[in-house]
C-alpha cells in the first residue's frame, strides 16, 4: 500500500512538473518576444516564430531539423538569385531579385541540380483542412508547413519573413480580414502585394471588394499597413496567447491579458489583440461574483467593443473568408497587379 | 585631371640642378668609403642621393658640425637640403592648386552665370498680372472663413482676364439658391434640415424639377469631350458648366459646393483617383456619397472598385476623406496654379502658389503632382543647357559637376518618392472611364435607388412629425 501511494505521488508530481515546464516555456516565448520589442534582443523573426511554437508542442520542437531545412530553401533561393532571370533594372534590383527567388522557391516548381543529379522543389500548397486551427493550432505553424509542404495563410507567410531574413532583405506582413499577405515597397512598383496562398501579386482592390474592410479600418491602420518587425511581434504574441488558450482552457487570463497588452502596445491599431483582450475581460467578468464590480467592469468592456468598432474592425464569418480567398482565383484577371508583368506567371 | 600637371612641371628642372650636385655627391662617396668599415646606424643609399638631387641647392650658410665629422657633417647637410626640398616642392604644390583652384572657381563662375537654375518666367505677358493678385487675394484669405463661391470666380475670372461680370454670376445662384428653397417649401422639407437641402441639391443637379410657378431645371449632363480640359482648360469652370448645363468631375462637385453655402448645406468634396465628389453628414449622423457626373448616390465599395486606390492613399488620406476648410483653400490655390500652367506654362510663379498650397495641404495629391510636374520640368530646362542628354549613362554623371543642378535633380527625385509613398498610383484615361461607366450597371442603380429611398424615407417621416 505504501509504495502504491509512493508511486502515485510520484506520478503525479511527474505530471506536475512537465505541466509546469510547459506554463515555463509559455513564459520564456513571453520574454523572448518582450525583449525583441524592448531592443533588448536582436530582432530574429525565426527564433520569435519558433520559440511560440516550441511553448505549444512543450518543447518537442525539432529546430535542427528545421534549420537545415529552412538551409535549403535559402540556398535554393540564393542559386535562383545567382541565375538572374528577373528582367529588372532599377536601382533596388538586388532587393528585389531576391524578393522574387522566395516567391519563386515558395510558389513555383522549380529545377535544380545536386551532385549533378537533377531534382525538382515543388511549390507550398494550400491545406484547406482546418484552415482556422480549431483542430489544432500546429495546422498554423510554420514548423508543420516545413514537414508537411501544406500551409495557410499564416504559416506561409511567416515562412516567407523568416526567408527574407535569411536573404538580409526585410519582407512587411500586412493583415486582411482573418488573413495574412506580404507588402514590399519597390522603386518601379511603389507598394505591392505578394499572395502566397495562391501565388499572385493582387491588387488592393480585392481586399477593399471583400467587404468586410471598412474604410476607417484602412485610414486607421488596422487593415493593409505595411507591419514593420515590431508590429510582426505583436502578431506573434497573439498567436502565443491563443496557442495559451488551447492548452489551459480554464486559465484566469492573466497571462492571456499580458501578451494582449503588450501586442497592443507596439501595434494600437491591431484589432485581433483589442478584441483578445476585450473576450478576456469578458470571460473574467463572468466569473466574477461580486456584481457591482461585475457591472462596473462592464462599461469599461462596452467601451473596449465600441472603440474597435470605431477603428473600423469588423468580423469576417470563416465560410466567407473561404469564398474570398477563392475569388483569387476565380477572378485572377480583375484582382491582379498588372504593373508587375516582369514577375507574373504567364 | 589638372593634378597630373603638377606632376609634369617639375620634372624641367631636374638637369639644371644635376651638375651642381657633383661635388657633393663626391664628397658624400668618399665619406662612404672613409668609414664604410665604421657600423653606422643607417648607410645612405645611392636612391636616398637621387632624390636629394633635382632641385638641391648648395647653401654656403650650412651651420659647420662642431664635431668636425666630416661624414656626420654630409649627412646632416643632406638632410637639411632635403628638408629644404621637400619645403620648396611643398610651397609649389601649393600655390599650383591655389591657382588651379582659381581657374576652376573662375570656370565655375562663368558656367553659373550662363545657367538658369530656375525657371523662366512669364511675367512679362499682361494677363500673368490677374493671376498674381488672385494669388494675393488668397494670401489674405482667412483659411476657417471664405467663400467658396468668390474665391472661385476669381480664380476662373484670372483665366478670362477680369472680363467676367460678377454681379452676373452672383445673380444666377441667388435665382438657384431660391429656387431650390421654394422647391423645399413645396416639399414641405424642413429647412433646417441638412438631409433635406442635400437631397434638394442632389435632386437639382440629377433630375428635372418644376415648380408650381411652371420655373423648371433639367438635370445637368456629364460632358465626354476633353473632360480633363487638356485642350481647352475652361472645360473644368463652374461658368462654363452654367453657361451650357454639362460638366465634369470637377465643375460640378465645385458648383454643388457653391449652392450648398447658398442655401447653408453642410456638404463636402472628397477625391478618388483623378476624380473629386461629395460627401455631407444626414441628420442622423451618417455620411452619404454623392457622384455627381452619374448623378447618382455611390457607396465606398464603388470608389473603391476602381481599383486603383492603395491602402497607403487611405492611411494618407488623399482620397475618399472629406476636406476641411483649410484642404479647400489649398485646393483653390492648386486650381490657380493648374489656370495658369494650362494658360501660360510652369515657371517660378507657378512653384510658389504650389508651394502655398502644400503650406495648407501637405498630403494634397492634385498639388504633390503639379509639384512633381513643375520640379520635372525645371530639371529638363537645366540639363538642356548643360547639354546632357540623360538617355546616355555617362552623359548622366556629367551633371555631378554642377551641384546647383543635382540640387535640381534631388527635388524632383524626393517629389517622386513622396508621390510613391502617398500611394498614388497613375490611373490611366480608359481605366478612368470605364469606372465611371461601370456605376451605370445593375448593382450601382440598386445601391443608389436604396439609398435614394432611404434618405427620401427619412424626410416623409418627419414631414408626418411637422
Amino acid at each position: 500500500m505504501k509504495k502504491y501511494l509512493i508511486y502515485c505521488i510520484l506520478f503525479f508530481s511527474c505530471f506536475c512538473t512537465t505541466a509546469q515546464k510547459q506554463e515555463k516555456l509559455f513564459e520564456q516565448s513571453y520574454a523572448l518576444l518582450d525583449s525583441m520589442l524592448e531592443d533588448k534582443t536582436a530582432f530574429n523573426f525565426k527564433k520569435a516564430v519558433f520559440s511560440t511554437e516550441n511553448a505549444y508542442l512543450n518543447g518537442k520542437l525539432d529546430t535542427r531539423a528545421l534549420n537545415k531545412n529552412i538551409a535549403f530553401y535559402t540556398n535554393l533561393a540564393k542559386s535562383i538569385v545567382a541565375s538572374k532571370t528577373l528582367v529588372y533594372g532599377e536601382k533596388d534590383r538586388e532587393t528585389v531579385n531576391k524578393w522574387f527567388s522566395i516567391f519563386q522557391v515558395m510558389c513555383d516548381t522549380v529545377p535544380f541540380y545536386l551532385k549533378e543529379r537533377q531534382y525538382i522543389s515543388k511549390p507550398f500548397g494550400y491545406d484547406f483542412t482546418d484552415v482556422f486551427g480549431h483542430q489544432s493550432k500546429e495546422s498554423l505553424f510554420v514548423s508543420k508547413l516545413l514537414t508537411n509542404h501544406k500551409g495557410n495563410c499564416r504559416s506561409l507567410p511567416y515562412l516567407y519573413k523568416i526567408l527574407a531574413e535569411e536573404l538580409g532583405v526585410d519582407a512587411n506582413l500586412a493583415l486582411a480580414p482573418n488573413h495574412v499577405y506580404i507588402k514590399h515597397k519597390s522603386e518601379r512598383h511603389g507598394w505591392y502585394n505578394t499572395e502566397l496562398t495562391s501565388g499572385i501579386f493582387p491588387i488592393d482592390a480585392w481586399i477593399m471588394a471583400s467587404g468586410f474592410v471598412h474604410v476607417d479600418a484602412i485610414t486607421n491602420g488596422v487593415y493593409m499597413k505595411a507591419l514593420d518587425n515590431k508590429e510582426s511581434i505583436a502578431l506573434l504574441l497573439v498567436d502565443l496567447a491563443n496557442n495559451y488558450n488551447a492548452i489551459y482552457p480554464e486559465n484566469d487570463g492573466t497571462f492571456v491579458l499580458k501578451c494582449a497588452e503588450t501586442a497592443i502596445k507596439a501595434y494600437p491599431h491591431f484589432g485581433t489583440a483589442l478584441i483578445l483582450r476585450a473576450e478576456t475581460h469578458k470571460k473574467q467578468i463572468e466569473e466574477e461574483k461580486d456584481n457591482q464590480v461585475a457591472s462596473k467592469r462592464f462599461t469599461l468592456l462596452e467601451k473596449e467593443y465600441q472603440h474597435i468598432h470605431e477603428i473600423g474592425y469588423r468580423n469576417m464569418p470563416e465560410q466567407m473568408y473561404l469564398n474570398w480567398l477563392v475569388s483569387l482565383k476565380t477572378e485572377r484577371n480583375k484582382y491582379e497587379n498588372k504593373n508587375l508583368n516582369t514577375i507574373n506567371k504567364k | 585631371m589638372a593634378y597630373a600637371v603638377n606632376v609634369e612641371i617639375k620634372n624641367p628642372r631636374m638637369g639644371k640642378n644635376t651638375k651642381r650636385l657633383f661635388p657633393t655627391l663626391i664628397f658624400g662617396m668618399m665619406c662612404m668609403l672613409t668609414f664604410g668599415q665604421v657600423q653606422m646606424p643607417k648607410t645612405p643609399t645611392p636612391t636616398n642621393f637621387q632624390i636629394a638631387t633635382p632641385t638641391q641647392d648648395i647653401t654656403p650658410n650650412v651651420v659647420p658640425n662642431p664635431l668636425g665629422n666630416p661624414y656626420y657633417d654630409g649627412q646632416d647637410r643632406i638632410r637639411r637640403q632635403n628638408e629644404q626640398i621637400i619645403a620648396e616642392v611643398e610651397r609649389n604644390e601649393q600655390l599650383l592648386a591655389q591657382q588651379q583652384k582659381q581657374l576652376n572657381d573662375d570656370i565655375a563662375e562663368f558656367n553659373n552665370n550662363h545657367i538658369n537654375y530656375s525657371l523662366p518666367s512669364y511675367g512679362n505677358i499682361e494677363g500673368t498680372k490677374y493671376y498674381r493678385e488672385v494669388f494675393e487675394k488668397l494670401n489674405r484669405t482667412d483659411p476657417n472663413k471664405f467663400s467658396v463661391k468668390d474665391l472661385n470666380f476669381q480664380i476662373e475670372n484670372a483665366f478670362y482676364e477680369n472680363q467676367r461680370d460678377k454681379a452676373e454670376f452672383d445673380r444666377i445662384i441667388k435665382n438657384i439658391g431660391e429656387f431650390i428653397t421654394a422647391k423645399m417649401q413645396e416639399l414641405n422639407y424642413g429647412p433646417n434640415s441638412n438631409s433635406a437641402k442635400n437631397f434638394m441639391l442632389f435632386q437639382f443637379f440629377s433630375d428635372t424639377l418644376k415648380l408650381k410657378n411652371g420655373t423648371e431645371h433639367l438635370p445637368f449632363k456629364y460632358d465626354f469631350e476633353d473632360y480633363m480640359g487638356i485642350k481647352d482648360y475652361s472645360k473644368m469652370f463652374v461658368t462654363k458648366l452654367l453657361a451650357t448645363q454639362t460638366g465634369q468631375c470637377h465643375s460640378m462637385p465645385l458648383l454643388y459646393l457653391i449652392l450648398a453655402e447658398e442655401i447653408n448645406a453642410e456638404a463636402y468634396l472628397a477625391y478618388s483617383p483623378n476624380h473629386s465628389y461629395i460627401r455631407f453628414p444626414a441628420d442622423s449622423g451618417k455620411w452619404y456619397d454623392i457622384e455627381l457626373t452619374n448623378g447618382m448616390f455611390s457607396t465606398p465599395s464603388y470608389v473603391l472598385q476602381s481599383g486603383f486606390i492603395k491602402s497607403e492613399a487611405l492611411q494618407h488620406k488623399i482620397y475618399m476623406h472629406s476636406l476641411s476648410n483649410r484642404q479647400l483653400l489649398s485646393q483653390f490655390y492648386t486650381d490657380l496654379a493648374g489656370g495658369y500652367i494650362a494658360k501660360y506654362g510652369y515657371d517660378e510663379f507657378s512653384a510658389t502658389v504650389i508651394g502655398k498650397a502644400l503650406e495648407l495641404y501637405p498630403n494634397s495629391i492634385i498639388a504633390n503632382l503639379t509639384k512633381a510636374n513643375i520640379d520635372a520640368n525645371r530639371l529638363q530646362y537645366v540639363i538642356q543647357q548643360l547639354d546632357i542628354d540623360p538617355s546616355i549613362p555617362e552623359e548622366r554623371d556629367k551633371i555631378r559637376s554642377h551641384p546647383q543642378a543635382v540640387e535640381v535633380l534631388r527635388e524632383a527625385d524626393c517629389q517622386y518618392n513622396k508621390i510613391d509613398n502617398l500611394g498614388y498610383t497613375f490611373m490611366p484615361d480608359e481605366a478612368y472611364q470605364n469606372w465611371l461607366q461601370s456605376m451605370k450597371e445593375q448593382k450601382s442603380k440598386q445601391d443608389n435607388q436604396t439609398i435614394k429611398e432611404q434618405l427620401k424615407g427619412f424626410m416623409d417621416k418627419k414631414q408626418l412629425k411637422n
